[in-house]
């Protein structure tokens, strides 16, 4: 038998504290402002990404004096006007933005039937081996991922050594550009499949058996029906895999073995090679202004679709 | 079927970090372990490790509550400016990573505190934030207003009443949006490589500057950490949450 005396179990005596603090603090509750006190300590981490900014925008407008290393105590625009009279600049801003583009539409192309099958699929063994097969890779990490890449397609890699054997010269397929795109397919793949496969979930399987049933075959029910109601989903994952292709940095640094920067390497290079601080800082804001308006133009042209936080999405 | 293809790439990454695990020649000669013993061995790996699962600790300990509250608030309450604070909370992804790094970079180094590992894990909480909002949000839709009402009247105070009837009703959220922020944290290599200096060295970015000299097989043995981190990740969350959380419709 228990012996109720001291069974005023320790958390009960933890919560009243807690009662006791929060109506100390604040005696009439939270009242209206209860939501907004919710938000405060996400409020706050996203604001040392702000004060970042800030900085970054502070020094994007002082520019290096090759003399004494020390940055200009005024303000100017020089930076800007360098980055966009240097040939150098358009090479890798086009390099990423043609990347970004080719990286989504190969992406959006292969996640659309992957996760159609995976929502679709009536047999539970095979939707959880694409889910692991999913999760696998999306949570292992960049760095090992191209290091897999480096192993399999380098002149010693399993690919060379496999048309070796039927005769074939190795060749080079690393540090190129096709190689760059094709471990940012890779890399980007879960994600495509992971925006998509919800607005998948949402497609009635009814609808595409009704346009069955009046006659629309295979391909028709995918183009008429499928691809239209998944265009949420295209829109969003469409997003996610252009951005971040656009700006990153692993891939062309490890596969692209420094001969196929994108703007994230440049970037890098002029913190941590040149040190050119504001020149720098220059780039990341030219990087970041593209980066918005390619995704205001999709929104322009095509909606939010899936991007979306909390209750307006409902 | 086309999904072959599909899962093919992955599959070959799999295939060969785990082949590769133990010897870097292809077809490999022979099966042992040394370069696991290697590895286990070797000082620097070990440290970077640690110092990896530390950074991922600190961003689940300080993502956890503020992205939890904020997904209820979103979520539970018509908020005024509701669309300005979204776009606001949804910065750290519409900002470029390369971004994100070199402003919390420049904003750490001023205030003094770069060379540090918390303000890496400061960091990896920053930028991957929005995730753990979007994990909590989107499971609240089992929040039942009523029922919060319900302890209230019994005489649940504010705090009991958030811990225990909101709070378990958001769990699965909690618990996918942990994990989720524990594992990209753990693998979180730009940010890193911006924020450390050389005697804080997390292990991807170790792995980074390994593979930019030279190529070892114990490179594979520490990739094969990783997988083995994501696999147990991955049953985690499929035995707590189940995996099929990420098809529904929300």
């Amino acid at each position: 038998m228990r012996d109720y005396r001291t069974s005023y179990l320790v958390i009960w005596r933890v919560m009243d504290v807690l009662e006791a603090v929060f109506a100390k603090a604040l005696p009439k509750g939270g009242g209206r402002m209860t939501p907004y006190f919710m938000l405060t300590p996400a409020f706050i981490l996203v604001g040392a990404l702000a004060v970042g900014l800030l900085y970054i925008g502070d020094s994007s407008l002082r520019v290096l004096d090759r003399t004494t290393f020390l940055f200009s105590d005024y303000y100017t625009l020089e930076n800007y006007s360098r980055a966009f009279t240097e040939r150098f600049t358009y090479t890798i801003i086009w390099r990423s933005l043609f990347g970004a583009v080719m990286v989504t539409v190969l992406t959006l192309a292969l996640a659309l039937p992957y996760a159609y099958v995976m929502v679709r699929t009536h047999s539970s063994v095979l939707r959880k081996l694409l889910l692991i097969a999913l999760f696998l890779p999306f949570f292992i990490g960049q760095v090992v991922r191209a290091y897999g890449w480096l192993i399999i397609l380098g002149t010693q890699g399993i690919v060379n050594d496999a048309i070796g054997l039927v005769g074939v010269e190795p060749i080079r397929l690393l540090f190129n550009y096709p190689a760059v795109l094709f471990g940012l397919v890779q890399y980007m793949l879960p994600f495509g499949v992971l925006m998509l496969a919800p607005a998948m979930t949402a497609i009635p399987e009814e609808v595409e058996a009704a346009a069955g049933s009046l006659g629309a075959n295979w391909s028709k029910t995918i183009w008429h029906i499928v691809l239209p109601m998944a265009k949420p989903g295209l829109i969003g994952a469409g997003i996610v895999v252009l951005t971040l292709s656009l700006t990153d940095f692993a891939m062309p640094a490890i596969l692209g073995g420094g001969s196929q920067d994108f703007i994230a390497n440049a970037i890098y290079d002029q913190f941590f090679r040149t040190s050119d601080q504001g020149f720098g800082s220059a780039l990341t804001i030219i990087l970041i202004a593209i980066g918005s308006m390619m995704v205001g133009v999709v929104f322009m042209v095509f909606g939010a679709g899936t991007l979306a936080l909390g209750r307006d999405e409902k | 079927m086309s999904i072959f293809t599909l899962s093919a790439p992955t599959l070959v990454v799999l295939g060969a970090s785990f082949t590769s695990g133990n010897i870097i020649q292809f077809p490999p000669d022979g099966f042992s372990l040394k370069w696991y013993w290697a590895i286990i061995g070797e000082q620097h790996l070990r440290d970077a490790f640690v110092r990896s699962l530390q950074v991922a600790v600190i961003c689940v300990l300080i993502s956890l509550p503020a992205g939890t509250l904020a997904g209820i608030a979103l979520s539970k309450y018509v908020i005024r400016g509701g669309n300005a604070i979204q776009v606001y909370l949804l910065l750290p992804f519409t900002i470029p990573l390369i971004g994100s790094g070199i402003g919390l970079m420049l904003f750490f180094g001023q205030i003094g505190i770069l060379g540090n590992l918390w303000p890496v894990g400061i960091a990896t909480a920053v930028i991957n934030i929005p995730f753990m909002i979007w994990a909590v949000s989107s499971s609240a839709a089992s929040l039942d207003p009523d029922l919060e009402l319900a302890a209230m009247s019994c005489g649940a105070g504010p705090v009991q009443t958030f811990f225990n009837v909101t709070l378990p009703a958001v769990m699965p959220g909690v618990i996918t949006g942990s994990l989720l922020m524990f594992i990209l944290s753990l693998n979180e290599f730009l940010v890193s490589l911006l924020l450390v200096d050389a005697r804080i060295v997390t292990l991807p970015v170790q792995i980074y500057n390994s593979i930019r000299s030279i190529i070892t097989p114990d490179l594979a043995a520490v990739s094969v950490v990783f997988i083995a981190m994501a696999t147990l990740a991955i049953v985690l969350l499929d035995k707590l949450v189940g995996l099929e959380i990420f098809l529904k419709s929300k």
